[in-house]
């Protein structure tokens, strides 16, 4: 049971394992990336939780995961229905999915190819598995170049039921299309003809069009101008002030990540080490792995000084994760217990997760 | 300061089923050794396409303008029309990746997928190097390792699909970087990267340009990296430049209207509790751009009898500012 009523979707001890292989002189070795490793954390009805990280740390294999694109490893994914009650979705045979997959949706910025593979059954998913990885954030190759943006868009719709009628269905378009600020005159246009930004409109367009209760946005705002982006970023918080919809917010812009969510995840080399309400978390944050992210966040005062913490130290290499705590070969103020005890995930004050020894001790706050 | 790419008057049509659209229209700008030229504006206004443009590498169904000049000062000094290479001569390869590199906003589009990275790190670096294949290696170790790539040694061996986005992003960079070009056109290059990798990224660009003069255009949306990395800036709307200048003085003192309504969009941990404010108004239809001023369908500030007729010109009241405004003119000021 989860803790909470509204809780909308409960990830415990996810982990995705990679294997890959390495050239070593004259053998060939497998070992296994832990891409992500244990992450729990739950999303409640209605709420945006944003996820940020270094990249490669596994955010986009976090989201992918939640909504079965990729086979976990190991864990759960608890999907919490109103009346039909939770389902596993870690777990969750085919035909069970392909009764929820309207429900869930992804806006990669990379997006079309993702949502498409979620009304494939499992074989075609596996073959399609390699291009799909492909299309990464990346909104140019995931919209299939030989379909009119009004037929991407229309895909989820159709392949959700319920929409019959050919009318019902342009309407519908019509009308997530102009929410999303794009062109009407567009619809019949293919995407090669969309500048990045237009297509990362299209993305999300297609990513709402079912009215889904939970949607991971990868990066959707990431290539559109801050315009459009606040245009986009109000939109969002609307739509989910009409229906509902809970989103999974990955970005690299902080101050976007701020402005979505309610809650912000931190992950670090495939473990979070973070977990706070947005003030909680920008303004007095924990763990020294976040205070040095905030500190890199470039301001547009050419004014205002800029002197982000650089961290001393290689990036961890995540097939050789460092052991205690991942952070220590990195983290200015680590001491002996970091490289040998790994530190518990818990919660130091009501709704604010930290995995540091001494998380208590630090006092980042920032004005 | 020695210029080395001048472009004049780039236009950029496109023969689509809806009709020509001209998406780009009278763009003119300059890059001078070791200085960097922010290009900033709204998604759609051209920025991708002007920069294409330069290397020849936009679809068949475009066609720049009669008046375009793009003109490019190699490393030996000689002036080449960039316009007149023809499609797969000697000249356009010499010119693509060696003088001119480009990081592409689409990631994918300079990695083939059915090659390991390093595998494509070393045929360019052979290239345009002159080095043999096991120094290329080691020399595209070095690279991805300069670009914050962990384990760099393994990772050399992976296929593309295998990367993080971001990790791709700077295999990009790496890749781009090795051929040791002498203008570099970047595309959102750091849009993919976490803030701590991306001033890590800046660092590098920087370190670069100090060595080894290297000019830079640099494309993004993001004015806070405008604000580190340019010297100076050009605004773009709708296919034409509005605004330009040394980039921190176009951020402190914007005088378009267009540059002021990006800049009051910026999302600003101060106010979390306050709605965005995006520049008011739609996006005009390309099929139908307004006449008179492409900016006063959407601008609060517009001179009714002026500017939905006539198309402002070109004005500069700071020294090394100009702006394309009615309100910066005299005829403006007068009927307004
Ligand atoms: N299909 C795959 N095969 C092998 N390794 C993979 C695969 N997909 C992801 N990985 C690895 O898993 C790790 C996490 O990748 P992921 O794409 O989730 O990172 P991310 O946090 O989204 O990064 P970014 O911010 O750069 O997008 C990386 O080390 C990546 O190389
Ligand atoms: N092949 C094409 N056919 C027709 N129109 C095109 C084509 N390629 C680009 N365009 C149009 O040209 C305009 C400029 O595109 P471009 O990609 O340069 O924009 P951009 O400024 O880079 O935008 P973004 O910030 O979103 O990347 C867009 O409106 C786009 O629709
Ligand atoms: S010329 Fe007129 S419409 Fe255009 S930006 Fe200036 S005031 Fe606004
Ligand atoms: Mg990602
Ligand atoms: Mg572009």
């Amino acid at each position: 049971m989860s803790k909470h009523k509204d809780t909308l979707i409960e990830v415990r001890d996810l982990s995705v394992h990679f294997p890959i292989k390495t050239r070593k002189l004259f053998k060939t070795e497998v070992q296994m990336l832990r891409a992500v490793d244990g992450v729990s954390f739950d999303i409640k009805r209605g709420e945006t939780v944003g996820l940020v990280g270094e990249s490669g740390s596994g955010k986009t294999t976090v989201g992918r995961a939640i909504l079965r694109a990729i086979d976990p490893t190991d864990g759960e994914v608890i999907f919490h229905r109103k009346k039909k009650g939770g389902i596993d979705l870690a777990h969750a045979s085919e035909a069970e999915l392909r009764k929820v997959r309207s429900k869930l949706n992804m806006a990669f910025g990379e997006s079309g190819g993702g949502i498409k593979v979620h009304n494939l059954a499992d074989d075609l998913l596996r073959a399609f598995r390699p291009e799909m990885s492909l299309v990464f954030q990346d909104p140019y190759s995931s919209l299939n170049p030989r379909m009119t943006v009004r037929d991407i868009i229309a895909e989820p719709l159709i392949a959700s039921g319920k929409y019959k009628n050919r009318e019902k269905v342009d309407a519908r378009v019509r009308e997530i299309a102009a929410r999303c600020k794009l062109n009407l005159e567009h619809l019949r246009r293919f995407p090669h003809a969309f500048s990045g930004g237009q297509r990362q409109r299209i993305c999300i367009a297609r990513a709402l069009v079912s009215k889904p209760k939970f949607v991971v946005c990868d990066e959707s705002v990431s290539a559109l101008d801050v315009s459009i982006q606040a245009e986009i970023v109000n939109l969002l918080k609307d739509l989910q002030e009409e229906t509902g919809v809970s989103f999974l917010f990955i970005a690299h812009d902080l101050s976007v990540v701020a402005q979505m969510s309610h809650r912000v995840a931190v992950l670090y080399v495939g473990k979070l080490v973070e977990y706070a309400p947005t003030e909680k978390l920008f303004f007095a944050p924990k763990h020294p792995y976040t205070h040095a992210l905030l500190s890199a966040i470039p301001s547009a005062d050419p004014d205002a000084g800029f002197d982000p913490i650089r961290l001393q130290g290689e990036i961890p290499n995540p097939l050789a994760a460092p052991s205690g705590c991942r952070f220590h070969t990195r983290c200015p103020f680590a001491r002996d217990r970091c490289s040998a005890e790994q530190p518990e995930w818990r919660e130091i004050e009501p709704d604010h997760f930290v995995a540091c020894h001494y998380a208590k001790e630090f006092n980042f706050s920032r004005s | 300061m020695s210029k080395m790419l001048s472009v004049e008057n780039l236009s950029i049509s496109f023969r689509t089923d809806e009709g020509v659209i001209t998406p780009v229209k009278g763009v003119s700008f300059t890059v001078e050794k070791g200085r960097t030229l922010g290009l900033v504006g709204e998604s759609g206004s051209g920025k991708s396409i002007s920069t294409k443009a330069l290397m020849q590498l936009l679809p068949g169904t475009a066609r720049l303008g009669a008046a375009s000049r793009m003109i490019y000062t190699a490393k030996d000094g000689q002036q080449i029309s960039l316009g007149n290479l023809r499609h797969g001569s000697k000249e356009l390869r010499r010119i693509r990746g060696g003088e001119i590199g480009m990081i592409f906003q689409e990631p994918m589009a300079s990695f083939s997928p059915v090659y390991t990275i390093g595998n494509q790190m070393m045929e360019a670096i052979m290239l345009h190097r002159g080095l043999k294949k096991r120094e290329a290696r080691q020399f595209a170790i070095g690279m991805l390792n300069k670009v914050g790539i962990s384990n760099a040694a393994a990772r050399v061996d992976q296929y593309p699909h295998e990367l993080s986005g971001g990790m791709r992003q700077r295999a990009m960079i790496a890749l781009t970087l090795s051929a040791g070009p002498a203008l570099l056109i970047a595309d959102e290059p750091t849009t993919a990267l976490d803030v701590t990798i991306q001033a890590q990224v800046l660092d590098l660009m920087r370190d670069l340009q100090r060595e080894l003069g290297m000019g830079m255009i640099f494309i993004t949306h993001d004015l806070g990296v405008i604000a580190q990395i340019a010297d100076d800036v050009a605004v773009m709307y709708l296919g034409t430049i509005v605004e330009r200048g040394p980039a921190k003085e176009v951020i402190r003192n914007p005088q378009h209207p267009y540059t002021q309504g990006l800049l009051d969009a910026i999302p600003s941990l101060d106010h979390l509790h306050d709605r965005l404010k995006p520049v008011p108004g739609d996006i005009p239809s390309p099929t139908a751009r307004p006449g008179g001023c492409p900016f006063h369908t959407r601008c609060t500030q517009a001179i009714a009898g002026t500017c939905e007729v006539h198309e402002p010109p070109e004005t500069s009241a700071i020294p090394g500012c100009a702006v394309r405004c009615w309100l910066h003119t005299s005829q403006g000021r007068s009927a307004a």
